[in-house]
């Protein structure tokens, strides 16, 4: 039975047991969200390219908080869903989840550090595969500093504020959002004041970016800002001890490391 | 309880993108990029991003509208059609053709586009017909 | 697009000129910078603001506004002397070639230098750079076609193309950027004064008797029409009585604001069907409301002719109807026959039968297959990714002699900025959609006017202050953006917002062929408001 199988059936199966699940629809050839509400419609189940599938359940959950709805993770959507729930963005007693463990591949593409769930999962989907290191964070933490910092200008030069970092972000879900206050970063200006944009949301997600990289591969300009926010995670795991999305009980630490520093 | 995702093609510059609006229980209420989209790759501009903003925005015009003494009423689309087919009528027979012109839209489809051409000029019967192309 | 949008990541360099690509075609503008980067592509920009682009750049051009015609002549002209022309492309596939030598020869540095203000070694890298890649792309948009030698403009790009041999293949071209998602779409169907669907004329008897017989009526009309800047004299002066306007809003989009609106009060009749009550919509006598494209099915056309669905996602709001649907049941009540269509699938296939061009469309390939690029001339054809590969449409590619001429209205005295308009990121033409979308209004919430700051400090302006921009057709109160993206002497305004409406001030002096306002050029003063 290969992967989309497999899938299909998890999903039927706990299609009796929940109102509708969460994961991808595939429509001749495009893959986007969907909320499945009837085995009938499992034919067009889909399983990649990945979405940011707990953006949806948040979305759902705001209209329909008491529902119970099933949904598809995968490592960095699992680790998403723990930090989103940490900050009450999600509900997890109503919510089933089936695991979807990537492939080689995919985890290679992702340079991720952890291509399946484990923590909340309710059934399990696909064989479980090698973490990969991020080379191109390693790589960025070799050079000077001052050669880092003109490659990210050079990166952040491109940025035609599109927003879409954050937007497609799970882990940004701020009814205000400081990129967007004028104080902080003047509105109107392509591209946007370096380098107070791309900081500021780097900080912002220190302690909770998970590394799902959607926000890298929204970016029209190929900004590689996960290889940034992945140095933090390193600094932030070394300074608190604190890895975002392991477990949920683990409290995230309050203070940004800015602010210790100071 | 309904959720999906609709592809369609951005409204807004000539670029193509492709972007899905989300809907849930029948309002579109956000926009996503579409992923292996040959033109837009998974990305969209800040435009792209936002192309759900307007669709649900309390300045819609739901109604046809007529002016009254300077005013305009609401009125129904009977109304509005008979009156528009009243004087387009008689301004063909009495200035000719050529006294009616039409704008049609960069906005809209090619379907629309082609209907409103067609109808001017099969029955209207001239070719004073364009839209912003230059604009 | 004689190329596709794809294909510019194959160029070897890329040449830039009167687009402001990240912000009027985000998209395509990244995918340049990308080529830029990732495989280093040459990228040259000739534009007269410092744009992103510009930053990027391997080679900033900073011209003259209105200047085109000298700087590209004068490429040509190294190009020819450095021996980089491709003499078998000009020998098998293009006519003209002597003449235009001839003429570009008057194009040497220091003329260009003194015209459009391009220093002599830069221009002389610029052509080197172009002349010397194996595949070289032209890029241009609306900064090269609205000015009374847009056409000759065009034509010095296509110059250029032909004496170096890039059309036709992958990765070269000449690609001008349409504006607007379906301004290609508008015209490919022949919302057009001269044309039926598919560019087939309408002077031509043939297509007459064609589209007659499958509309089955008579009496078409074999004389070319008015366009719209023509349809509004003609308002003015009383000869059209009555307007029907679908989806456009000329009071913002027209050149001369004030004129436009004198014009349509002058009508009799006005019909405006749109989806918000636009400027325009608000002088009518009678409003129709249409549907955004997230309530109707159809097909846009890309700026690369590439025909794509649209798709319905919610139905009408309030009583609002799809705009086909409104131009059927109107055409139906006027009596018209042959209004009567299911769904625009069906429009569809009857655009096909009667568009060469578009003969292969049909919604079910597009469903299957995401998009076809045009020509497209049977069900089994995949489409074309890029025009004139082997030959062009009209057998030899033909060279026109392009001489450089000022623009309509220069700088003088009394008006001594030059103002050049345009878009930004955040809004959409006349702002009726974007205007109305929280998130874009937010970054951009009031019309501006970009000022170099020596300029500012003369006139006694900071940034952020309110100034008075006067030309002879009106004049308007915008808050200046003190930056040094425009050069001393230029002024940039934004067109999106009806409370400084930069259309009141620009000129309406047409190009004599395509009829395109001189919206990138016309002679203002400034003020501190
Ligand atoms: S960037 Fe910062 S303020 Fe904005 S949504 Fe993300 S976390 Fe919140
Ligand atoms: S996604 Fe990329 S281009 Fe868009 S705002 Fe973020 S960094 Fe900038
Ligand atoms: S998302 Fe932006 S670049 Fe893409 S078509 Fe829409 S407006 Fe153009």
């Amino acid at each position: 039975m290969n992967r989309l199988e497999a899938l299909r059936n998890a999903v039927g199966e706990l299609l009796d047991k929940v109102e509708g699940v969460i994961a991808l629809r595939n429509k001749s050839g495009h893959v986007a969200p969907h909320l499945f509400r009837e085995r009938e419609e499992l034919n067009g189940l889909g399983l990649s390219p990945k979405y940011p599938l707990p953006a949806t359940l948040r979305l759902i959950q705001n209209e329909y908080p008491e529902a119970k709805l099933g949904i598809v993770c995968r490592g960095c959507e699992e680790r998403g869903l723990i930090e989103m729930a940490k900050r009450n963005q999600v509900e997890l007693g109503n919510v089933t989840v089936i695991g979807l463990a990537c492939t080689a591949d995919e985890a290679e593409e992702c340079r991720c550090a952890k291509p399946y769930p484990s923590v909340l999962v309710d059934a399990h989907v696909g064989e479980r595969t090698e973490p990969v290191p991020d080379r191109v964070a390693e790589e960025l933490r070799q050079k000077e500093v001052a050669e880092r910092l003109s490659f990210w200008r050079s990166q952040f030069d491109k940025c035609i504020k599109c927003y879409a970092c954050r937007n497609a972000c799970p882990q940004c879900f701020c009814p205000e959002c400081t990129l967007e206050e004028e104080l902080w970063v003047e509105r109107g200006r392509v591209p946007p004041p370096f380098p107070s944009f791309h900081l500021i949301r780097a900080m912002h997600t220190a302690g909770k970016c998970v590394g799902c990289r959607e926000c890298e591969l929204s970016c029209p300009a190929h900004i590689p800002m996960t290889a940034l926010y992945a140095l933090i995670r390193q600094e932030m795991g070394e300074m608190f001890g604190y890895e975002p999305g392991v477990d949920l009980e683990d409290q995230p630490p309050l203070v940004l490391p800015m602010e210790v520093e100071i | 309880m309904e959720y999906r995702n609709v592809l369609t093609t951005c409204p807004y510059c000539g670029t193509g993108c492709a972007l899905y609006l989300q809907v849930l229980d029948g309002s579109v209420v956000g926009t996503l990029p579409v992923k292996g989209h040959p033109i837009s790759e998974g990305a969209l501009c800040i435009k792209g991003w936002n192309a759900h903003g307007f669709i649900h925005h309390a300045d819609r015009l739901t109604k046809p509208l007529i002016r009254e003494q300077g005013q305009f009423r609401e009125a129904g689309w009977d109304e509005a059609y008979n009156l528009i087919a009243d004087r387009f009528s008689s301004f063909k027979s009495d200035f000719g053709p050529d006294s009616l012109a039409v704008l049609s839209s960069a906005k809209c489809t090619n379907e629309e586009n082609y209907l409103l051409q067609k109808f001017t000029r099969a029955f209207l019967g001239t070719n004073n017909v364009d839209h912003c192309a230059r604009l | 697009m004689t190329n596709s949008v794809l294909d510019l990541e194959e160029a070897d360099c890329i040449l830039i000129t009167g687009s402001n690509t990240t912000e009027q075609h985000p998209i395509i503008g990244t995918r340049i910078l990308r080529a830029h980067e990732e495989r280093g592509a040459k990228l040259i920009v000739a534009d007269p603001r410092r744009i992103q682009m510009a930053i990027h750049a391997d080679l900033w051009l900073r011209q003259r506004p209105g200047s085109d015609v000298a700087w590209l002549n004068g490429m040509m002209n190294i190009i020819i002397n450095e021996s980089l022309a491709d003499e078998e492309f000009i020998a098998n596939r293009t006519e003209g070639f002597e003449e235009v030598k001839e003429a570009v020869a008057r194009y040497t540095p220091d003329v260009v230098e003194r015209i459009s203000g391009i220093p002599q070694e830069e221009l002389r890298q610029a052509a080197l750079m172009y002349g010397q890649a194996e595949r070289a792309a032209i890029v241009y948009a609306m900064g090269i076609t609205q000015h009374t030698s847009g056409v000759d403009h065009v034509k010095a790009c296509a110059n250029l193309a032909m004496i170096t041999g890039n059309l036709g293949r992958a990765g070269t071209g000449v690609n001008p950027l349409r504006g607007q998602n379906n301004v290609q779409g508008a015209c490919d169907m022949g919302a057009l004064v001269n044309v039926y669907p598919g560019y087939q004329v309408v002077t031509n008897p043939e297509f007459t008797q064609k589209f007659e017989e499958a509309w089955g009526v008579t009496g078409c009309s074999d004389k070319v029409g008015l366009t719209v800047t023509e349809m509004i004299d003609a308002a003015e002066r009383g000869e059209v009585k009555a307007m029907y306007i679908m989806g456009e809003n000329p009071v913002l989009s027209d050149p001369d604001s004030n004129h436009v609106i004198e014009a349509l009060q002058a009508l009799d009749l006005l019909v405006v069907q749109d989806i918000f009550l636009t400027e325009t919509a608000e002088l009518a006598d009678v409003v129709l409301p249409g549907c955004s494209y997230a309530e109707k099915d159809g097909t846009f056309t890309g700026t690369d002719r590439r025909v794509q669905l649209v798709r319905q996602a919610v139905p009408p709001i309030g009583d609002s109807k799809a705009d086909w649907v409104i131009i059927c049941e109107l055409a139906q009540r006027m009596g018209a026959r042959g209004f009567d269509y299911a769904s625009p699938a069906q429009i569809m296939e009857e655009i096909a039968s009667l568009t060469p061009i578009y003969a292969g469309v049909s919604y079910q390939r597009l469903e299957e297959q995401g998009f076809l690029q045009w020509p497209c001339r049977t069900a089994e054809d995949v489409g074309t990714p890029y025009l004139h590969e082997g030959q062009f449409t009209r057998g030899l590619g033909k060279m026109h002699v392009v001489e450089y001429q000022d623009p309509a209205e220069m700088p003088d005295d009394e008006y001594p900025f030059m103002l050049t308009t345009g878009r930004n990121m955040f809004h959409f033409h006349t702002g009726s959609m974007t205007r109305r979308s929280a998130k874009l209004e937010q970054e951009s919430p009031e019309g501006y006017v970009e000022v170099n700051p020596e300029d500012a400090a003369e006139l006694g302006v900071s940034d952020g202050e309110q100034v008075k921009l006067l030309s002879r057709r009106g004049e308007i109160q915008a808050k200046a953006w003190v930056t040094d993206r425009v050069p001393r002497g230029l002024v940039f305004a934004p067109f999106h917002y009806a409370e400084a409406a930069a259309n009141v001030l620009t000129n309406p002096a047409l190009d004599p062929q395509a009829k395109i306002p001189e919206y990138k050029v016309c002679a203002v003063r400034l003020e501190a408001a």
